[in-house]
């Protein structure tokens, strides 16, 4: 029984006998090679697909499957060689639909093959390690009909024509373009790239260079960039249309660089139309264009940056030259200020508010502003007019909005502490004469320039205020404990801290007694609540309010300075009195007290007192009386100080010098502060870290930094190292 | 695994790890990649032998069996530092979960930084589905609506690097329902979703028959969309924030079993404070079930097997009947309405009721017939529209095939007795149906250990047409032991003549096991050749000796080769003697 069963088992475990027919293989493969025949002539509808796909298994089963891969590649090969001629002669215009045809159907024929292959593809071919059926399917394509020396070249010359007469305007079919560059990218990429891509970038490169020299020769720079845009945009809609993504960057690039890299310089710098006159011309949209299509190429922004760097600061340098802007410092600052905002819209407009721009910008203003030496002065006459009258009628707002346009300004001063300096005597004159407009405006500016340059900067200023509102405080505890002195003269008196106000020299003057006594009574009030303090008079900056009845009776009441008081009070006591007497009464030197009788006598309109003789100087020999016949609509008359708003020349130079002697402690105390934690340090470190420490307010000279070395080796705080000069030790 | 191999591999082992500090930092792995043609899973790990790993996993060998050292396969990669091998073993179903003593013993012995982010990354994602699961799953997928599902789930990191999801695009079958719930449409297949889900069934059998197109505004679209995937790969992935849509779908859908389970997670979840989801919100917290934890009759398999009888019954039902013209199987739809068959399969004159989704995902060759249908003959027989496609397998068993769909639908096999095994290994091979031939060759294995060296021979060249590795190198190993029983055996003579003869070039003999570039087809080599190398093995002679001994192997075969030509011509003159007489 067992016996008999294993018997059958073994008759039929043996039952492929298939093996033992010699000519099984041949035979099988002629079915399934007439099978692949009819797939390609599409007459499988008569075919079996389970009966073909049994024979590729039993061939491969039976170890055939070198045959059938083999026979597989030869037949498809003869197929695709009689395609191939078929696609050849195909004429003109219909050479490309003929391959597109062809391939749509090598591509459906592929699919059965490998359907009916299966299971070859599955083991044959995955042990052998051989190329699977579908991609040695592409490969044959590939090999026989796209490398197929008569359709090769023909195929690419074909395609970029299309691509030409698309250029010029002419309409092509894009699904047909979209088909034949979408086979070639199922071939692979490598196909794609060597069989089309890169002789269509070859092309395009040609065309456009042919293309950028016409352009260039007939259109102005904006017309230009009108073009080269379209074109670009034309490229990118061609690649999104019929050809691989990947190919964007690349054939925007050339685009970008026969358009616009290579003409870069030429389309800047063009004569009426290039950058410079776009910038004059506020060409928002032309600059905008530029700046798009120059950021895409190397170096394009840096192009375009460094022209508009250079043009600025040509454009600054004469502005800031000319003698004849600097001669009102107001209209010379709201130039700069309007030029900045001119950049900053075109900035934000057309650059997209690029931080390099932006950069770029500031270092010219910085540049060409400190130029001129004048600039702080300037910035600070600007303030001071702004802070005087120009603000009235302008809300709090508008005066934050200058104040901060002007502190962009101070921001690229390099010498701050002479801004510093004249910000100081303009405030100062400001507050004395009680002609500032907004308390808030001013303090606003503190703030901003404390938060620019920190608390030292403006300590000083924010005394001055301290001090303005501790003598309100003074005058009202004086008048307080003397209420007998309601009664005649008012004397107002502000103390002012010394160091922190602008010093000029107390000029001393006899006072009228009135006004001495006084003083007096002052002085022994504020000395006796504040004890171990010094009073002294600063004459020259006060002023008074005097009732004056003329010849016919005429009352009014002047404003003049202390000086000019003094001056007239002597004339209540005489008709006449002559340039030296008034010398000797009053005892103001000689310059001031011309000046002051200069403004009483000889200003049309406000002349108070008489000259003789009459002439515009003053002499010595002078003599002066009263104007009985002077006459003025109004009751109050203000008679100003012949004083110029600007500083005299040797103003400036004091100014000057005051500045340098208040450098001098400060570059010290920057080398000693370094030397402290450094300890010994080489000669030019210590240059460069005192230029550094002291870039918020000053650009230090190298020479008076060495000078200020020089000076603390002899006042022994450092030392030169004995072996090496260069070098500086720190003592004490 | 013989003794030898052992103690030879743990030589090595130390001294490679005397070499292993010298750069840690280095990506690469410690020691040159090197082949092994004859190592074991433990020595293939170690040395990086991908190819033999691949080999060796294809047999079926246990990935997480443990060798004298109690180690693992994977520790062995993780430690050498082979990245490939150690991804293979993952991918395998090798276990690496923290915590776990091999787990832990692989995290810490990796070589490098990107073996342990592969070891996290694996550690995340659950075990590989079994074929069945997997296939369905990638149909699923394949549905180019539901690579939305795909991309939810990735949020989470679960299966994001999935190689089957690659390829999810080949595995692509036409989908006949369609839902919109939010305005985003989910695909699915009849047939499955009345396997699993007795409110589908009725309603695909009565109200919903003709339709295609069913709008659900009111569902939740993730919840829905887990659940189908659910339906599909026996595995649910669903954000914690979905489950309570999930357990209403579940209610109306009787998926009462998982409702049940998803209701008693709903309150661990709310009462448990995992510590390492704490900052997570929960839809960031992801709950992951395995079939597993249902009952039996609620997983896949039995669903598809409870489908597979009806449609079975009636198969046999017709045929019994025998009634009809059974020319082609003109079937009317209307007949197949119970068990939803949508093809009908005729083989040796008994027709099978199928679903082509089935017969699609499991098989590519079945993927390819019905979406070829209109390409070749089989398509233009002009029938009307209301009979089912069917299709005709010509040169096999109705009873292999039985046991093949009953394979497809279940995974399962059952009582496959040794006559049929060769009919199903060359079903198997020819549907494609590879783990097919790995689950017959364990069925069949324990038989082999009772037969006679002729039933043998006959086995090893089977298991060699159908490349059944398993058995091929079973018998192998038998043969090479026993050689000199074989020799006496006519039939294993006769074989030797039905065999290509070995490759007589001495290079290709020379196989010094460790030298690199020997044994390049490691799968599907000359079998005489394979033989010759087990058998160099099992002699166990020095291996300056080798060679020699191949030539003499080879001298001997010669001789047995003469010997089976001249006993053949003897039994044919015998045979015609017979006839003649």
């Amino acid at each position: 029984m067992s016996n008999q069963k294993k018997r059958n088992f073994q008759i039929e475990a043996f039952k492929h006998r298939v093996v033992v027919d010699p000519k099984y293989a041949d035979k099988t493969w002629q079915i399934l090679e007439r099978a692949i025949h009819q797939i390609y002539n599409q007459d499988a509808s008569g075919l079996s697909f389970e009966e073909l796909y049994r024979n590729a298994y039993n061939m491969v089963l039976h170890k055939f499957g070198e045959k059938l891969y083999t026979g597989f590649i030869t037949t498809m090969t003869a197929h695709l060689r009689e395609k191939a001629k078929l696609i050849e002669a195909a004429q003109g215009g219909s050479f490309l639909e003929e391959l597109n045809k062809k391939w749509t159907e090598h591509n459906k024929a592929l699919e059965m093959i490998r359907d009916i292959l299966m299971y070859m593809d599955r083991t044959y071919i995955e042990s052998t390690k051989k190329t699977h059926v579908h991609p040695m399917g592409l490969n044959l394509w590939r090999d026989n009909v796209v490398h197929f020396t008569k359709i090769h070249t023909r195929l690419l010359n074909t395609l970029l024509d299309l691509v030409q007469k698309e250029r010029t305007g002419e309409v092509i079919d894009r699904g047909l373009m979209r088909n034949v560059t979408k086979m070639f990218m199922d071939l692979g990429e490598s196909v794609y790239q060597d069989d089309f891509e890169k002789p269509f970038l070859e092309a395009s490169s040609e065309f456009y260079k042919v293309e950028s020299q016409e352009f260039i020769e007939s259109c102005d720079c904006g017309d230009y960039l009108k073009k080269a845009e379209k074109r670009l945009t034309e490229e990118i809609d061609r690649v999104a249309n019929y050809l691989d993504a990947k190919s964007e960057e690349k054939i925007t690039s050339v685009v970008e660089r026969e358009m616009i890299a290579n003409h870069m310089q030429r389309l800047v710098h063009m004569e009426n139309s290039g950058l410079v006159n776009m910038l004059l011309n506020d060409k928002y949209e032309d600059l905008g264009r530029m700046y798009n299509l120059f950021r895409r190429v190397t170096n394009g922004l840096v192009t375009v940056r460094d022209v508009m760097t250079s043009h600025l600061r040509e454009m600054g340098k004469q502005l800031v030259t000319d003698p004849e802007k600097s001669k009102d410092p107001v209209e010379f600052v709201q130039r700069l200020l309007d030029e900045r905002d001119k950049y900053d819209k075109i900035i934000s407009t057309a650059f997209g508010n690029d931080k390099t721009f932006q950069n770029a910008l500031n270092s010219s203003f910085e540049y060409f502003i400190n130029l001129n030496a004048r600039s702080p002065e300037f910035i600070s006459l600007f303030i001071d007019d702004k802070l005087r009258k120009g603000l009235k009628g302008i809300g709090e707002e508008d005066v934050e909005v200058i104040l901060d346009k002007v502190m962009m300004l101070f921001r690229y001063l390099q010498e701050k502490d002479v801004f510093e300096k004249y910000y100081k005597q303009h405030l100062a004159k400001r507050l004395l004469s009680g002609k500032t407009v907004s308390d808030d405006a001013e303090r606003s500016l503190i703030v901003k320039l404390k938060t620019e340059c920190g608390y030292q900067f403006t300590s000083k200023l924010e005394g001055m205020f301290t001090d303005m509102k501790t003598s309100e405080d003074t005058m009202r505890g004086f008048y307080g404990s003397h209420p007998e002195l309601s009664e005649g003269p008012t004397l107002i008196v502000q103390v002012l801290t010394t160091g922190s106000w602008p010093t000029q020299p107390a000029v001393p003057c006899n006072l009228p007694a009135e006004v001495s006594v006084l003083c007096e009574k002052f002085r022994s009030y504020y000395l006796g609540t504040h004890t171990g303090r010094r009073l002294s008079w600063q004459t020259n900056m006060g002023t008074a309010d005097i009732k004056a009845v003329f010849g016919k009776g005429q009352k009014h009441e002047l404003n003049v300075s202390t000086f000019q008081m003094c001056v007239l009070m002597l004339f209540n006591n005489s008709d006449r009195l002559s340039y030296k007497e008034i010398e000797q009464a009053t005892e103001i030197p000689s310059s001031d007290l011309k000046r002051c009788l200069q403004s009483l006598a000889c200003v049309k309109g406000k002349n108070v007192l008489k000259k003789e003789p009459m002439s515009k100087d003053i002499g010595e020999e002078d003599s002066f009386v009263v104007n009985d016949k002077f006459t003025c609509k109004f009751y109050k008359v203000k008679i100003g100080t012949v004083v110029a708003q600007k500083e005299t020349e040797p103003e400036k130079q004091e100014t000057r010098q005051r500045v340098e002697e208040d450098r001098k402690p400060q570059i010290e105390a920057a080398i000693v502060r370094i030397m402290k934690s450094r300890k010994v340090l080489d000669h030019n470190n210590i240059i460069a870290e005192v230029t550094k420490q002291l870039q918020p307010r000053f650009l230090a000279n190298p020479t008076e930094i060495k000078k200020r070395i020089e000076s603390l080796i002899e006042r022994d705080f450092l030392e030169r190292d004995n072996t090496d000069r260069k070098l500086y030790r720190y003592l004490a | 695994m013989s003794p030898i191999e052992n103690s030879s591999s743990s030589w090595t082992l130390e001294s490679d790890l005397e070499d292993l500090d010298v750069d840690l930092q280095d990506s690469g792995p410690s020691v040159p990649l090197k082949k092994v043609p004859n190592g074991d899973i433990f020595e293939a790990s170690r040395a990086g032998d991908v190819d033999r790993l691949r080999f060796l996993l294809q047999t079926g060998v246990n990935v997480n069996a443990r060798d004298r050292w109690d180690s693992v396969a994977l520790y062995y990669a993780c430690l050498a530092g082979h990245i490939d091998a150690a991804r293979m073993l993952l991918e395998n179903g090798a276990i690496c979960s923290e915590h776990t003593f091999d787990g832990d013993r692989c995290h810490y012995a990796s070589l490098n930084l990107r073996i342990r982010k592969l070891l996290k990354a694996f550690e995340a994602r659950p075990p590989p589905l079994a074929p069945l699961q997997a296939s369905l799953r990638d149909t699923f997928l394949g549905c180019c609506h539901n690579r939305a599902y795909l991309k939810q789930a990735s949020h989470a990191n679960i299966d994001v690097s999935d190689p089957q999801s690659e390829m999810g695009c080949s595995s692509y079958f036409p989908p006949d329902v369609i839902f919109f719930v939010q305005g985003r449409p989910i695909e699915a297949h009849r047939v499955i979703l009345s396997a699993r889900s007795p409110f589908f069934k009725q309603k695909l059998e009565n109200e919903w028959k003709d339709r295609r197109e069913f709008s659900k505004e009111k569902l939740s679209y993730p919840a829905l969309c887990s659940l189908i995937h659910f339906f599909y790969s026996d595995r649910l992935e669903i954000s914690v924030g979905d489950m309570e849509d999930l357990v209403r779908i579940c209610k109306v859908c009787k998926c009462e079993s998982l409702q049940r389970i998803i209701e008693k997670e709903l309150i661990h979840q709310k009462y448990a404070e995992y510590k390492t989801h704490r900052d997570l919100d929960n839809s960031m917290k992801r709950f992951i079930l395995q079939g597993i934890s249902l009952p039996e009759e609620d997983r896949l398999p039995a669903s598809l097997h409870r489908i597979l009888r009806v449609s079975l019954a009636q198969s046999l039902a017709d045929t019994s009947g025998d009634a009809r013209d059974s020319s082609i199987g003109v079937t009317r739809l209307s007949d197949s309405v119970d068990s939803l068959a949508d093809v009908s399969v005729k083989v040796d004159k008994k027709i099978f009721y199928c679903h082509q989704v089935i017969l699609a995902s499991r098989s590519e060759y079945f993927r390819a017939r019905l979406s070829r249908v209109n390409d070749f003959h089989e398509g233009k027989s002009g029938l009307p529209g209301d009979t089912l496609p069917s299709l005709e397998e010509h040169d096999l068993s109705a009873e292999a095939f039985e046991k093949m769909i009953e394979y497809m639908y279940t995974d399962g096999l059952k009582e496959i007795s040794p006559n049929q095994a060769e009919e199903i290994f060359d079903v198997a091979s020819r549907y494609l149906l590879f783990p097919l031939k790995r689950a017959v060759a364990d069925a069949l294995l324990p038989h082999l250990e009772t037969a006679t060296p002729a039933e043998l021979c006959h086995w090893l060249v089977l298991s060699d047409m159908y490349g059944v590795l398993k058995i091929r190198e079973y018998c192998l190993d038998l043969v090479a032991c026993n050689f000199e029983a074989f020799v006496e055996t006519r039939e294993f003579r006769a074989m030797l003549l039905t065999l290509p003869p070995p490759s007589g070039d001495s290079s290709l003999r020379t196989t010094v096991p460790s030298a690199p570039g020997a044994m390049m087809t490691t799968d599907q080599g000359n079998l005489l050749d394979d033989l010759r190398e087990k058998w160099l093995e099992a002699e166990a002679l020095e291996l300056d000796m080798r060679d020699e001994s191949a030539l003499v192997f080879d001298k001997r075969l010669g001789m047995l080769v003469e010997m089976a030509e001249h006993e053949k011509s003897e039994s044919e003159a015998g045979d015609y003697k017979d006839t003649s007489a």
